[in-house]
């Protein structure tokens, strides 16, 4: 009994301390804090545990800078695990910190929380996932997708396929191969379009998750369908199982195109290998590679500090994602000051900073992006990369592709 | 509760089985709930609000489950897809029909009541383990089923956004609006479970529950009872799946998957199999969990480690955490919360007489 | 409607042969574990995540050859398997099947945050000294990783088949299950084989994460493929080694042909839940799966 009501007494004053924390607001001068979503557990970790240290590398390159004009930029953030109350209590929570913006991660998330965005008036970006139709502003006013939405991803692989395959695609056969849940349905909208309109046949082939093995549908591609290119949608573990599979069935890797979340080096890297994976094709949106200054600042900073640099930093893709994520946030609350006359901004004046981002490229790491009041996507841009000599080598310049019927589908998405 | 009881004497049984065997107890109740459908919702800060109302569609669908495995004694690891099937349910009612939440809600709970039903009739056969798998198939094969029909799901998002409910013409849309909406119906499933409890079909859970085969042999039709059992138990997923999808406005398939469904349970285990309160601790210790290791990882942390280091620790060690306690509340106190509660309790109760 | 097409079919097949023989080799560690001692361990995925970790974090970081960073994985996971029946297992031995599902999911999340915080959350690689281009079997190709798993598969299920029917350790671990206080009135010594039981759990894991390794690369999401267990096993009887391999070969067959066959018309990867299906299926005609033991209940 006695040992039974310490345990309890712990519990308790662990509880009570841990409520009395939030209640504590936090009072900092001259500090602008950004909210981060993130997911260092969860499905889709992989992601997260790159992205999330790039954040914050980049605040703290920022901020060993002087900060913007002077302000400090913190970069709150909580692990949400890819859960949907968890991501609740963490927007409430950094509402209540006074962050005056956020970037989420993960489509439910960004969903879920949507309606509260627009009551709370808090711009949120969600760069690379979530709702193709919020490249919209004037529909979706505070989320901006900022990256290619899954729309403007596969308009673009089909434009990259159109030109692999010499121009036209009247007569050529396409398998999509994507992830069983809404993310990896979401391009069907735009492919099932162009289809008809280019004159290609298109087949769907679906990896349910956990996608950890994909024999049969590889069977079905290679053997069955012989597709002229191959487009894959795939998250997680299944890429790289996609890629062995693929080439185990001896199909040419330079027929087939990554999606974003199919691209990371972590991807090839299981898949067997940067020479295994040899001609693979993968779609970024923001530069892969290490030939930026903002990466050489970064390696600077961390050895001042007398550290190494982190070895997250050598899974480029995903890492240049969380600089290009975090750049972006920071310019935009460059742009605000200046609205907000050197005052701490509010979300509203956020909201307009990022709706002025123009011209803003990170030594070519960012695509030429240029977010307007009712482009929230920034064009769609994309880039493809190949792997090549054992490293990700530009294929083409920042392109998009059929942005016409990408717009015109937003447009009409109501 | 928190009175002392002296000079009771039960003089029939109605009165043995009284929820509440003193008045004082029933004012003490009064009090507790008085406090917090007032109190809270005015002193609180908002974020500490949406916790609570998390916790609240918690408890929800943590009585719902305990009645399943606690009561009956069947293992069910699909009550997240029991919750969305309420979720989309509603939410469809809502868009396409315009219906206010107090019909959405419970047709919700039907739709999902009449699925886990179907769910329930291999129960005819299967036993442990073995069932808990068969529920399991349950939760894949309704994802699967959402996913894959756009009736349901309403599109390639698999997504439906509902409007929040309103309330005689004012929409419920803060934290603190629609804390009462959810308190409300808290109050009528705690009251509702244990009226449940103590009924005929309870009694006859609780006979399942601890020897089936004696149970059919004095007269209880078991698969008519398990079946009720599974139905009961969705209708309160489902209800809270509803009142998910009102408290977030929108519905949608992705956030009731298996995690979810194991998060229940741990609520039910940890806060005590067969017990109202211990659903309702159970659910308050299952939600607060991650958010208090965080917040307590971040303010004695910082003193160790960079806020950057800190960031990469604190996921994973709530993870060691959250695992860590279930399996030390299995080992140290199987009764769960629950027990513990009693125990401090009676220790109190002949404080500080104690012998 | 797909046409048919016999060596498409045929292809289909030996695809599924091969990854329902690999599913088996996780399902083994499972049946072992609950022949033994009636557990049912949902942690299965985790240790088969775990033992590729060691394995793969050994060959990568510390730069050891294939064979010692597999050994090390093997030893690794037998004292893993040790403590975890000591520490977490065996206060629960007699509780309701509930306490140890659930102890079991907890241990789950404990070993994929441990894992992350030894080995990080990148993916790391295991390289089977065996190749990585198919081989040709005539009519069709196979990775050599899944032939490796197959093989294996088959060389357990023999060893486990003979170990359980012939060795006197076997007889005396199918005693204890049977029952346990019998088989203490006879002298055997119970919890010595439910140590024992974990730790030739821990074996089949071991082995299981190295070839599911360096199939798919080890990380976190490697746990997921204890998700393909449970129809397996439920299919195959719980307390069954032969059930384990055959249970396998269906649901790896299912699987194969109804991603060839039905994904097409329905337009959805069907064969997640496929299995699932004919599971439910076979437990309402067979409760007890296709070679389970069925249980005779007394009041």
């Amino acid at each position: 009994m006695a040992g039974l009501s310490r345990t309890v007494l712990t519990l308790v004053a662990g509880a009570a301390a841990g409520l009395a924390l939030i209640g504590t607001a936090r009072a900092q001068d001259k500090t602008i804090i950004i909210g981060d979503q993130c997911d260092r557990t969860g499905p889709t970790q992989i992601v997260g545990t790159t992205l999330c240290p790039a954040m914050q590398d980049y605040y703290n390159l920022v901020n060993s800078k002087g900060g913007v004009d002077g302000w400090k930029i913190k970069g709150d953030e909580i692990d949400n695990g890819y859960k949907v109350p968890e991501g609740i209590e963490a927007y409430e929570r950094q509402k209540q910190e006074g962050v005056v913006m956020m970037t989420l991660y993960g489509t439910p998330q960004t969903v879920a929380l949507n309606q509260r965005l627009e009551t709370d008036h808090m711009p949120t970006t969600s760069p690379g996932f979530g709702i193709s139709a919020a490249a919209d502003g004037n529909r979706y006013p505070y989320l901006f997708p900022i990256a290619a939405t899954y729309w403007s991803q596969g308009a673009a692989a089909v434009q990259f396929a159109k030109d692999k395959l010499g121009g036209s695609l009247k007569g050529k056969k396409i398998a999509y191969v994507y992830y069983d849940n809404p993310a990896g349905k979401e391009p069907l909208v735009i492919l099932d379009q162009l289809q008809k309109s280019e004159g290609f046949e298109l087949r769907t082939f679906a990896v349910p998750p956990p996608g950890v093995e994909m024999g049969a549908q590889v069977l079905d591609i290679t053997q069955r369908f012989k597709p002229d290119f191959v487009i894959a949608h795939l998250f997680g573990r299944s890429p790289s199982v996609l890629i062995k599979s693929m080439k185990g069935a001896g199909y040419p890797l330079s027929h087939m195109v990554g999606l974003v979340w199919a691209s990371a080096e972590d991807d090839i890297k299981a898949a067997g290998g940067f020479a295994f994976a040899e001609g693979y094709n993968t779609m970024q949106f923001a530069g892969a590679g290490d030939d930026y200054p903002v990466r050489q600042e970064i390696k600077a900073m961390y050895k001042k500090d007398g550290k190494e640099p982190p070895a997250t930093m050598d899974n480029t893709v995903i890492y240049n994602r969380g600089l290009l994520q975090s750049s972006i946030q920071v310019e935009a609350i460059k742009n605000a000051l200046k609205i907000s006359g050197g005052q701490k901004p509010t979300g509203e004046q956020v909201k307009q900073g990022m709706e002025q981002i123009k011209g803003f490229t990170l030594g070519g790491l960012v695509p030429p992006l240029e977010i307007t009041a009712s482009d929230h996507e920034g064009g769609g841009w994309v880039r493809i990369f190949s792997v090549h000599g054992g490293k990700l080598v530009p294929a083409t310049d920042w392109m998009h592709g059929y942005r016409d019927l990408v717009l015109n589908t937003v447009k009409g998405s109501e | 509760m928190f009175h002392r009881e002296a000079g009771v004497f039960k003089t029939n049984y109605a009165a043995d089985m009284a929820l509440y065997p003193l008045p004082i107890a029933k004012w003490t109740m009064a009090a507790i709930a008085g406090l917090f459908i007032v109190i809270a919702p005015l002193f609180f800060s908002e974020y500490a609000v949406s916790i609570i109302n998390l916790i609240l569609i918690a408890i929800v669908g943590a009585l719902g489950l305990n009645i399943l495995v606690g009561y009956t004694g069947q293992i069910s690891i699909g009550h997240g897809a029991f919750m969305s099937v309420g979720a989309y349910t509603a939410a469809h009612l809502v868009v396409s029909l315009g219906w206010p939440f107090w019909i959405t809600v419970p047709l919700g709970g039907f739709a999902a009541a009449a699925i886990g039903a179907v769910v329930g009739i291999p129960s005819l056969r299967i036993k442990g383990i073995y069932l808990a798998i068969a529920t399991l198939a349950a939760q894949l094969i309704i994802e699967w089923t959402i996913n894959h029909v756009p009736w349901i799901s309403g599109g390639t998002q698999a997504t439906i956004q509902l409007a929040r409910p309103s309330f005689f013409g004012i929409q419920l849309a803060h934290e603190r609006q629609i804390y009462p909406f959810l308190m409300a119906f808290v109050v009528i499933a705690i009251v509702a479970t244990l009226n449940l409890v103590r009924s005929r079909i309870g009694r006859a859970f609780i006979a399942i529950r601890d020897q089936d085969i004696a149970a059919e042999i004095i007269g209880i039709n078991i698969f008519k009872y398990k079946l009720y059992a599974f139905a009961i138990s969705s209708f309160y997923a489902g209800v809270a799946g509803a009142l998910e999808s009102y408290y977030l406005g929108i519905a949608n398939y992705e956030q009731f998957q298996i995690d979810v469904s194991i998060d229940y349970l741990a609520m039910v285990i940890i806060g005590g199999l067969g017990s109202v309160l211990g659903s309702v601790l159970g659910a308050i210790f299952v939600t607060l969990l991650p958010i208090v290791t965080r917040l307590f990882l971040e303010s004695v942390g910082g003193a160790i480690f960079s806020y950057s280091d800190l960031l990469s620790i604190i996921p994973n060690l709530r993870l060691i955490i959250f695992g860590g306690l279930i399996i030390f509340f299995l080992v140290v106190e199987p009764d769960g919360l629950n027990r513990l509660w009693r125990n401090i309790r009676n220790y109190f109760r002949i404080w500080p007489f104690s012998y | 409607m797909p046409e048919f097409d016999l060596s498409f079919t045929i292809v289909l097949l030996v695809n599924g042969v091969m990854i329902g023989l690999m599913y088996a080799l996780i399902a083994l560690g499972f049946v072992l574990i609950y022949k033994a001692t009636d557990a049912i361990n949902f942690a299965q995925g985790e240790f088969v995540m775990f033992a590729g970790f060691i394995a793969a974090g050994m060959a990568s970081t510390v730069g050891l050859p294939f064979w010692v960073s597999a050994l090390i994985a093997i030893v690794g996971m037998v004292a893993l398997g040790f403590g975890l029946e000591r520490v977490v297992l065996r206060p629960l031995i007699g509780r309701p099947v509930i306490a140890v599902v659930m102890a079991t999911i907890g241990l789950a999340s404990v070993l994929r945050g441990v894992a992350v915080v030894l080995f990080g959350a990148s993916t790391l690689a295991i390289t089977m000294p065996v190749g990585d281009m198919p081989i040709d079997l005539g009519f069709v190709t196979v990775p050599p990783v899944q032939l490796v798993g197959a093989i294996v598969s088959i060389v357990f299920l023999v060893g486990f088949t003979w170990f359980f029917l012939k060795s006197r350790t076997g007889i005396a671990m199918r005693a204890v299950a049977d029952s346990q206080t019998v088989a203490m009135a006879m002298g055997i010594n119970v919890r010595r084989y439910f140590a024992l039981a974990w730790a030739m759990a821990g074996v089949v894991s071991a082995i299981g994460g190295i070839i599911w390794g360096a199939m798919l690369g080890v990380d976190n999401q490697l746990a997921l493929v204890g998700l393909k267990v449970f129809p397996v096993v439920i299919l195959g009887g719980l307390d069954s080694v032969l059930g384990a391999v055959v249970g396998g070969l269906v649901i790896g067959i299912v699987e194969s042909l109804t991603a060839g066959y039905f994904d097409p018309i329905i337009g959805g990867g069907t064969k997640d839940f496929a299995p699932y299906v004919v599971m439910i299926i076979v437990l309402m005609i067979r409760p007890e799966g296709l070679f389970g033991r069925r249980l005779i209940e007394r009041v």
